[in-house]
């Protein structure tokens, strides 16, 4: 966000009743006091669509429940101020807390669904609050809804307009805060890639319904204010078709960026202005027009939005690229460099055998799929230290015992044990949380975060602080990641969008995340699939490297004969679920069962391509 | 209450599952397909009710409608295919989100087009099947007992057409693997515009049989969109089967709803509550699909 931009906004919103009232003197047509009203209405609905936006844009949720908690904010100073005579800051100040008790219960129920269903289930959800405030007439009004006369303090609409100004003001800096701060950070996360984020340790559904409260408190505080300048309250502020307004403004603004909506809420209440006075159908069409414009012409989704900005303003600073450029050339050849290092370490090491002790323990572990038996009765150990490899034809059970042990499928029987600690059946962001790393077969990390905040992320979800709502995300760790991003052959890369590196390097930052989590062990899931020849070898070298320098434990499943041998102390062999028989990769090699079943079929298939 | 009553609201819980079931019979075949939520499906349904009203009044009682009834279809579906092409086929494959806010947008341009062209003010046109049935007491309007027959031909036309014709074979075979029917040789883009047409044709089939018995205003979009996503949510969107049972259990509440004082004021939040409780139970809905 750029500070100056802020203070111009500041000065417009602060100087908008001295010119409200210039323009009267000049255009006696134009009624400041109307001008006053139109700028409060902008206000408030900048902070209804800000906090729209922060489940939109910030974790890609599609909710129609949000008009609902605005308006329960707006029943809520309504009904404290008209049925239990307090004053009417007394409701202002409950507001909040009604739409988020209202929020959270609703949200835990619209959890129950995920994407499309989550949105559907929130639809229901507001069609439900509207009939009620619809069709109670003892408490709400009714169709009728209520209507309120604001007392003295507050009915001067140049006060009322300062008074809005600061609360909406008040709620866009807290919100902003908990933008940039940990707790933000993990937020992003989600929206990136959910995979991405239950498996470096973060809690999906709880962070989600957390948002999806917070965004509805501030809904109630919009709601609120709205009361306050319209004086009255009506149930079709909480039909479905409400939630247009937030969305169409924050599209108008901009959904990648904080106070893009606050921008679209001046425009929309503008646009509303001068259309709807003599064309009132009209402004139906131009915001379709508006919505499907933006929706064609941005490519990716609505999340991509920002990057098409950051694209244009990268247009602007192409020069300053241009000298950037000989640093990745010096990146390269500090790469070549730890590669021959790592070369170099493990030709020590390889010879060394680690006894150690027994870090993942499988017992009995089975799997079905109807009547499928992806993973049947295996028990396997891996010592503290080991690379132990795991191979066997495609369908044997390797990726399903993965996701087994990670958390992404819960066995049939059996157990799992890791550390001592009994994991059987856990969800993927508790057993990341003890020390169980995981690289994808299909590279998982968060492509449009810089490499470095991929790092970050992944230390600030480890070290706890992702529930901070708190603090600059940015600040923290940053240091240690581009440390690690150094350390994995990527530092000259640490600030490119992660999306943008090459298959090999992204793979090395999926290694390094499970790093930054202080995994003792990694899984890799066929590490190399889709590599050429130099890029295996690369990544490889740099797998055995990171392995003995950070005493990591590696199980991994891989089809390249060559890798497997090259890498793995121990060889677990796979056929149809089953485990066929284990040891090192010599006994393997010469095993003639597994010539027989891995290395036969192995050869028809050379054979048949 | 009498068994002469209940077989009363049963009949109007019957023909309000009729219409509901065409409306949603479309929405739900046109996700099956596409995996789009149409959020325009609505505005489809309101422009065929209006071309209804206007033509067949125009052509005058009586069979007019009829003739209305063919142009509203035939305006409906047309629509329904400039708008794939146009808008769909640029956010087949992209995100939810993408995909309901570009229909959305074309639901807000329908609604301001529609209410330029045809007004605020609320259209009727009389039932070109007039008379009622008197049974035990009570009446009951011949054209209400026509709209469930329309509605049981109907979903046996969809039915027939989904597993009794080569284009329902492709229908099913792109709901379940798009690429491999490519591959085969099928045009999908084709397809995809058929399925979408077939859709918005049955929204104006619903729009069109629902006017003589319900006044056509500019809000009736709206209104249906969010009882035939609540039958799509309760039956399982994608299928025909879902629609169908939604349909029911919607009309029927609404029916006995209305007409038991207890219960008059909450009769739409029953809906509602039903539509809630099943996708907490059955997250996908009675016979959903899984997303794709």
């Amino acid at each position: 966000m750029r500070w100056g931009a802020v203070l111009v906004l500041f000065l417009f919103a602060a100087l908008i009743p001295p010119l409200a009232g210039l323009n009267e003197n000049l255009n006696p047509d134009a009624s400041s006091r109307f001008q006053i009203f139109l700028a409060t209405s902008a206000l408030v609905l900048a902070l209804w669509a800000i906090s729209y936006n922060l489940m939109l844009g910030y974790t890609g949720m599609v909710s129609f429940a949000h008009a609902a908690y605005y308006g329960v904010g707006a029943y809520t100073v309504a009904l404290i101020f008209k049925r239990y005579h307090l004053p009417i800051l007394v409701g202002l100040a409950a507001a909040p807390f009604a739409a988020a008790a209202v929020g959270v219960v609703t949200g835990l129920v619209a959890q129950r669904a995920v994407r499309l269903y989550f949105s559907l289930l929130t639809l229901a959800i507001s069609q439900l609050l509207f009939s009620l405030a619809f069709t109670w007439y003892d408490f709400t009004g009714g169709d009728n809804g209520i209507s309120v006369t604001v007392p003295d303090q507050l009915s001067d609409y140049t006060t009322l307009y300062y008074f809005t100004a600061a609360v909406v003001g008040v709620c866009l800096l807290l919100m902003f805060l908990l933008v940039r701060s940990p707790f933000g950070a993990a937020l992003l996360s989600i929206r990136e890639n959910r995979q991405r984020a239950a498996a470096i340790g973060i809690n999906v559904k709880v962070y989600e319904l957390a948002i999806y409260t917070i965004a509805s408190l501030f809904a109630g505080v919009a709601g609120g204010l709205f009361m306050l300048y319209q004086q009255q309250a009506y149930p079709e502020m909480l039909y479905w078709t409400a939630n247009a307004q937030p969305v169409v403004v924050s599209l108008l603004g901009g959904t990648g960026t904080f106070l893009g909506p606050a921008v679209g809420a001046f425009i929309y209440v503008v646009l509303d202005n001068a259309v709807s006075k003599q064309f009132p159908y009209q402004f139906d069409i131009i915001l379709g027009a508006i919505v499907l414009g933006v929706v064609l012409a941005v490519p990716g989704g609505i999340s991509d939005a920002p990057t098409v900005f950051l694209r244009l303003r990268e247009r602007f600073h192409r020069g300053e690229k241009a000298e950037a450029a000989p640093a990745e050339s010096a990146g390269e050849a500090i790469r070549m460099f730890d590669v021959r290092k790592a070369l170099a370490t493990d030709a020590i090491q390889a010879e060394e055998v680690h006894p150690g002790q027994t870090l993942l323990q499988i017992e009995h572990l089975s799997r079905r799929f109807g009547g499928l038996r992806a993973v049947e009765d295996v028990s396997l150990e891996v010592k503290q230290g080991d690379r132990h490899a795991i191979i066997g034809p495609n369908g044997a059970g390797k990726s399903t015992l993965f996701n087994l042990i990670t958390g992404q499928l819960k066995p049939t029987s059996g157990a799992v044990k890791f550390d001592g600690r009994d994991i059987t059946g856990k969800p993927p962001h508790v057993i990341a949380r003890t020390g169980i790393g995981r690289a994808f077969q299909i590279t998982t990390i968060f492509p449009k975060l810089t490499v470095r905040q991929n790092l970050q992320f992944a230390m600030l979800a480890h070290a706890g602080y992702t529930v901070r709502p708190f603090g600059l995300a940015s600040r923290i760790f940053s240091a240690e990641a581009q440390e690690l991003a150094e350390a994995v052959g990527l530092g000259a890369w640490a600030e490119l969008p992660a999306g943008q590196l090459s298959h090999g390097d992204q793979r090395a930052i999926e290694i390094a995340i499970s790093l930054a989590l202080g995994s003792k062990l990694v899984l890799l899931d066929e590490p190399t699939a889709g590599m050429s020849a130099y890029e295996t070898d690369k990544a490889m070298e740099l797998v055995r490297r990171l392995a003995t320098e950070r005493h990591l434990t590696l199980l991994f499943c891989e089809h390249d004969m060559s890798v497997v041998f090259s890498t793995a102390r121990t060889v677990t062999v796979m056929h149809q679920g089953r485990v066929l028989t284990e040891g090192t990769p010599e006994q393997i090699r010469h095993d003639p069962d597994v010539q027989k079943v891995y290395l036969g079929e192995l050869e028809q298939e050379e054979l048949g391509a | 209450m009498t068994p002469g009553q209940v077989l009363l609201f049963a009949v109007g819980g019957l023909a309000n599952a009729a219409y509901l079931f065409i409306v949603a019979a479309g929405l739900s075949l046109v996700f099956g397909a596409l995996r789009v939520i149409n959020m325009a499906h609505g505005s489809l349904y309101m422009i065929a009710a209006f071309v209804t009203v206007v033509i067949g009044n125009q052509l005058g009682a009586g069979l007019g409608f009829w003739g209305g009834m063919l142009v509203a279809v035939a305006v409906a579906g047309a629509i329904g295919g400039v708008v794939e092409v146009l808008v769909l086929r640029r956010v087949y494959g992209r995100e939810h989100l993408v995909q309901l806010l570009g229909t959305y947008a074309v639901s807000l341009i329908i609604a301001g087009a529609v209410r330029i062209v045809f007004g605020a003010n609320y259209r009727t046109i009389v039932s070109p099947i007039p008379g009622h049935i008197d049974l035990g007491g009570y009446s009951y309007a011949s054209y209400s007992l026509f709209m469930i027959a329309a509605a049981i031909a109907i979903g046996g036309g969809v039915w027939a057409m989904l597993y009794r014709t080569n284009l329902g074979r492709n229908i099913r075979a792109a709901v379940a693997d798009p690429d491999l029917l490519n591959a085969t040789g099928v045009n999908v883009t084709r397809l995809y515009t058929t399925v979408f047409v077939i859709g918005a044709a049955l929204a104006g089939l619903g729009g069109s049989i629902v006017a003589p018995s319900q006044a056509v205003g500019s809000s009736i979009d709206t209104d249906v969109l969010v009882l035939a996503f609540a039958i799509s949510v309760i039956g399982g969107l994608g299928s025909i089967v879902g629609s169908a049972v939604g349909a029911l259990i919607v009309g029927m509440v609404i029916s006995f709803g209305l007409v038991i004082p207890a219960t008059n004021p909450f009769a739409l939040a029953f809906v509602f509550i039903i539509m809630t409780a099943v996708l907490i139970v059955r997250p996908r809905g009675l016979f959903g699909l899984p997303e794709s």
